[in-house]
């Protein structure tokens, strides 16, 4: 399959990305994280959130592994490597233009 | 990117546990149950919600698993087993699919296998499309040759030739070592081998010194030669082998692709170490025979070649006697074109009988196709509605084609291996190269690209189409498109499937005719032995030592008669006399160069015996005449009607004149009886009228070392064999004897009629069977769309008769329109055939009738068998019919 340049996947990738860099988190742990941060704007359904995981890792960009969680559950943590650390930079260079630029679009100075 | 393909493949090939993902899920089911509870439900409450917010779990492990790499490749194993499934299901189908991919595949790879060698074959040697063959060309000798005493002349003043060389013709030599072997020795200029551009594999090329007349005794051996006495040993250079009993020394090997440029059989090169003074004396002196070939110089035609030679040759042809002069034409062709003059119309025609086959096979699997993709309509459809994406559906049907393509030509590289192992083993031996065929890769891989892309196109074109939801409710609007497609592929498959049997019918009737006629002499219980002595015999020794192996061949038991010629009819080379050298007593002399050619042999009286050759007047000559001092003669009927109209040839004359180099008396011949007439031109040729003289023990002048003996027994030739080789040894133990029966001998002439009659009756086989293929399923197609029809029909008070009309009916338009279009084709292109038939016209009534009663016969039953199955259809079940 071709990778995606579709827009919400491709935010999507970057958040879950962006979640991980600071520690290994489970799939439950990085949707909680995304809604709390975003102050419930962005809630992550499992539908979504779980291919994109899988998807992530089988692109090397995290990898996985099964350890117990903070209330001794079996769990898969998902840790950002390398690639992911080198791949969340040059998306947030992307991301940050982007919004920039579609902020200049929408600005009030700009239509007037 | 590397690292991320790394990754990829490092996860295609590990596979993931399934439940690993289900724990995974239900970890987060706990998580929320969890967080619900915190936040204050009951547990089944948090249980509850955590559940809804959840959502189907189905759909994400399918979009998980959709994640993976090489997922795709797993829907391709599905769309195998699916399609297999499907062949199971109708194996009809498949099987007529494969069968018609392997014979389309198959023939045309054979074929183009051999084809490719004959005619796009490149020559060993350097830059081989700037030589030509240069020579003269006469009635009697359509090829070129040249004589000594313009050779020279021409080679001295020529312009259009970088090199101008030849090689004298000359073949027959014998190894006299320890074992004496029959070999083909052939004399060339020393610029022969740069000319072609050859260099030798070891040692050197000739000097010029050792071309000198007189020069030294020198060699080239064959790479054969070289293996088979020397094991390839370098130092065979320089070694001396003794040939005629006169030594030789090696100078160089020829390499081991090396060939005449006339494709004669080479063992020994030799310098021909011509004089060339004494060319301007020798054969009335015009010199000796010679073939020439030469490389052009670079930008010069073969046309401007020829004509710059044009005035060369008008000055060297005025030393012709004038009576033949203008018989004779300068020709300049390319070698490939003289090597494949006779080959290249065979050739053609088994090209395009392949390239028909071809046709009707593509047709047919195009019309399989059709077919197959007008039942699936519905479920596609299905498949459609139920969520397959067009995509989907299109892998699907291609994984189907491909799976079948992949058959197809699996099993038609194999048949093209079979094909050509048969090919090689019919093919006449003096087909060139067809012995060395072996199937040509880039051609199979063309068949399977070509196999590919149709099974492809065809394949995919119904599933392009988006399904339809009326398909669904399963009426038939579209499938009539489809049957307009198949109904036009059906007439051009019968029309060139009548076209190629046109051909081969002709071919056949051709065959017939030649293996039908009369001989005029009888060939059984015939062997015939060429003995060569070694060395150079005088004639005198020569008459000798052929007496006592013909006193010897007569003491074998069961011999009846021991006859000897210098050469054989029906086929094979002859001496030959021009008819106005012939003047019969009391007649005036024909004018010079009309006539044509007499077929001209020197025989004993067992002769006529040993090949019951009947005398229709006088006599045969008797054995002891051989001892007399006289000129007798015996002529075929034709020859005897045309010397002697008034029918009384017995006991007259007839004197041969000469030409020395004018024309002067010659021989006056006595004759004493007229034979049969006996086919003298090869099997179908044109006869020639036949003189025989009887060849006499005391004028040694009749005999040299063409002599063949003909050997009549009651035994089996087995038997006979060892009889003749130990009489011969007991002679002279050195020298090579060759055996044949009679029998062989004609029928080795019949062998290259039998092998294109073979080939293209195999074709036309092919091409009416998958037209009758294609026939039967369209008829049976349309008989199985039509059944509603056929019931409301009947319902309204068809008669079952009316029915079978309606159906056989569809298929006689086709058939008709088909034959026609065929016959039409075919009657236009049998000119092309003219050259291979004998005794048939290209038009022959009876060829064409038999095409036509068996395309009528075969056709017709292949579409009566769908016709009455209609016919027996019953008008309740027809009306419930879907």
């Amino acid at each position: 399959m071709p990778p995606s340049t579709d827009l919400l996947q491709g935010t999507l990738d970057l958040l879950i990305l962006q979640t991980l860099v600071s520690r290994p988190m489970h799939g439950w742990g990085v949707a909680q994280r995304i809604q709390q941060v975003s102050k419930d704007v962005l809630q992550i359904g499992q539908g979504s959130l779980y291919p994109a995981l899988h998807r992530l890792e089988y692109k090397g960009w995290i990898s996985s592994d099964w350890r117990s969680s903070e209330n001794n559950r079996r769990a898969r943590y998902y840790a950002l490597t390398a690639a992911g650390r080198e791949k969340l930079e040059t998306e947030l260079e992307t991301w940050k233009r982007l919004s920039a630029a579609i902020g200049l679009v929408l600005s009030p100075e700009a239509s007037s | 990117m590397m690292r991320e393909a790394l990754s990829r493949l490092r996860f295609f090939l590990t596979r993931r546990e399934p439940n690993e993902l289900d724990e995974e899920l239900q970890f987060h089911i706990a998580q929320s149950v969890d967080a619900n509870i915190a936040a204050g439900m009951s547990a089944v409450e948090a249980r509850r919600q955590a559940l809804l917010e959840f959502g189907g779990v189905e759909r994400t492990r399918e979009q998980c698993h959709e994640q993976r790499p090489g997922w795709w490749l797993g829907t391709v194993q599905q769309d195998v087993r699916y399609a297999l499934r499907g062949f199971r299901r109708n194996v009809a189908f498949t099987v007529t699919v494969i069968a018609t991919l392997t014979l389309g595949t198959g023939a045309t790879t054979a074929v183009f296998s051999v084809v490719d060698r004959i005619l796009f074959r490149p020559l060993p040697y350097a830059q081989d499309d700037r030589l030509v063959s240069v020579g003269l060309v006469q009635p009697m000798q359509r090829t070129e040759f040249t004589l000594g005493g313009f050779f020279f002349d021409w080679a001295d003043n020529q312009k259009p030739f970088q090199r101008l060389t030849y090689e004298t013709g000359y073949g027959d030599c014998n190894l006299t070592e320890n074992n004496p072997v029959h070999l083909h020795c052939i004399h060339v200029a020393q610029n022969f081998l740069p000319t072609l551009g050859v260099v030798p594999s070891a040692g050197r090329n000739f000097t010029a010194e050792e071309d000198l007349p007189n020069g030294p005794a020198v060699a080239m051996i064959s790479d054969g030669l070289w293996l088979s006495r020397f094991n390839r040993d370098p130092g065979a250079v320089n070694r001396t082998i003794q040939i005629d009993g006169h030594a030789a020394r090696i100078v160089g090997v020829l390499p081991r692709d090396f060939e005449m440029p006339r494709l004669q059989e080479v063992d020994i090169l030799r310098p021909a170490q011509i004089d060339r003074a004494e060319q301007n004396k020798v054969n009335s002196g015009i010199g000796y025979p010679l073939f020439a070939f030469a490389r052009l110089k670079p930008g010069v035609s073969i046309a401007e070649a020829k004509a710059e030679m044009e005035p060369l040759f008008l000055r060297t042809q005025q030393w012709i006697p004038a009576e033949l002069r203008k018989d004779f034409h300068l020709q300049v062709q390319s070698i490939r074109d003289r090597q494949m003059a006779d080959f290249y119309r065979a050739a053609w025609v088994m090209l395009g009988a392949v390239l028909a086959v071809l046709l009707i096979a593509c047709a047919n699997v195009a019309s399989l196709f059709s077919a197959r993709g007008a039942a699936r309509e519905r479920e596609l459809a299905v498949r459609s509605a139920l969520g397959a994406s067009r995509g989907r559906l299109i892998r699907q049907t291609l994984t189907e084609a491909v799976l079948l393509a992949i058959a197809g030509t699996a099993a038609g590289s194999a048949l093209a291996e079979v094909l050509l192992r048969v090919f090689i083993a019919i093919a006449p031996t003096g087909m060139p190269f067809l012995g060395a065929a072996r199937l040509d890769m880039r051609i199979v891989l063309f068949m399977v690209v070509l196999a590919f892309v149709s099974a492809g196109v065809f394949g995919i074109l119904p599933a392009m189409e988006r399904p339809r939801l009326t398909a669904l409710g399963a009426r038939q609007a579209r499938s009539s498109r489809q049957v307009r497609v198949r109904r036009v592929l059906v007439v051009s498959q019968i029309a060139l499937s009548v076209l190629l049997l046109a051909g081969a019918s002709l071919l056949v009737k051709s065959f017939w005719m030649m293996e039908q006629q009369s001989l005029g002499m009888q060939t059984r219980n015939v062997v015939t032995v060429h003995v060569s002595q070694n060395g150079e015999p005088s004639a005198k020794e020569t008459a000798d030592f052929d007496l006592r192996v013909e006193a010897a061949f007569r003491q074998i038991p069961g011999v009846t008669a021991v006859g000897m010629s210098n050469s054989l009819p029906p086929g094979g080379p002859h001496a030959g006399s021009r008819y106005s050298e012939l003047e019969a007593e009391g007649s005036a002399p024909t004018p010079a160069g009309t006539g044509g050619s007499v077929a001209w042999r020197s025989v004993t009286p067992d002769y006529f015996r040993a090949l019951q050759i009947p005398i229709l007047q006088g006599r045969n000559f008797s054995d002891e005449e051989r001892g007399l001092d006289e000129h007798l003669a015996i002529l075929s009927k034709d020859l005897a009607a045309r010397l002697f109209p008034d029918g009384n040839a017995v006991g007259r004359h007839v004197m041969h004149e000469l030409f020395n180099p004018y024309r002067e008396a010659g021989p006056v011949y006595t004759i004493v009886g007229v034979a049969g007439r006996v086919k003298n031109g090869g099997l179908t040729g044109d006869d020639e009228p036949e003189f025989y003289e009887l060849r006499t023990s005391v004028q040694p002048e009749m005999w040299d070392n063409h002599n063949v003996f003909l050997v009549e027994s009651s035994l089996p030739v087995d038997a006979l064999t060892p009889w003749v080789r130990a009489r011969i040894a007991q002679i002279d133990g050195t020298a090579p004897v060759e055996i044949d029966t009679m029998k062989q001998v004609v029928s080795r002439l019949a062998d290259r009629p039998r092998f294109e009659t073979a080939l293209l009756g195999f074709f036309a086989g092919c091409g009416l069977l998958m037209a009758v293929i294609g026939l039967y399923g369209v008829i049976s197609f349309v008989a199985a769309q039509r059944t509603q029809e056929i019931g409301v029909r009947m319902a309204l008070g068809a008669t079952r008769a009316d029915i079978l009309r309606l159906i056989a009916g569809e298929g006689a338009r086709l058939i008709v329109l088909g034959g026609l279009m065929g016959l039409g084709g075919a009657l236009a292109g049998a000119q092309l055939l003219r050259s291979l038939l004998f005794n048939v016209g290209p038009h022959d009534p009876v060829a064409y009738g038999a095409v036509v009663v068996l395309l009528g016969a075969v056709s017709l039953a292949a579409t009566l068998v769908p016709a009455r199955a209609a016919m027996k259809v019953e008008p309740l079940e027809a009306l419930r019919y879907e």
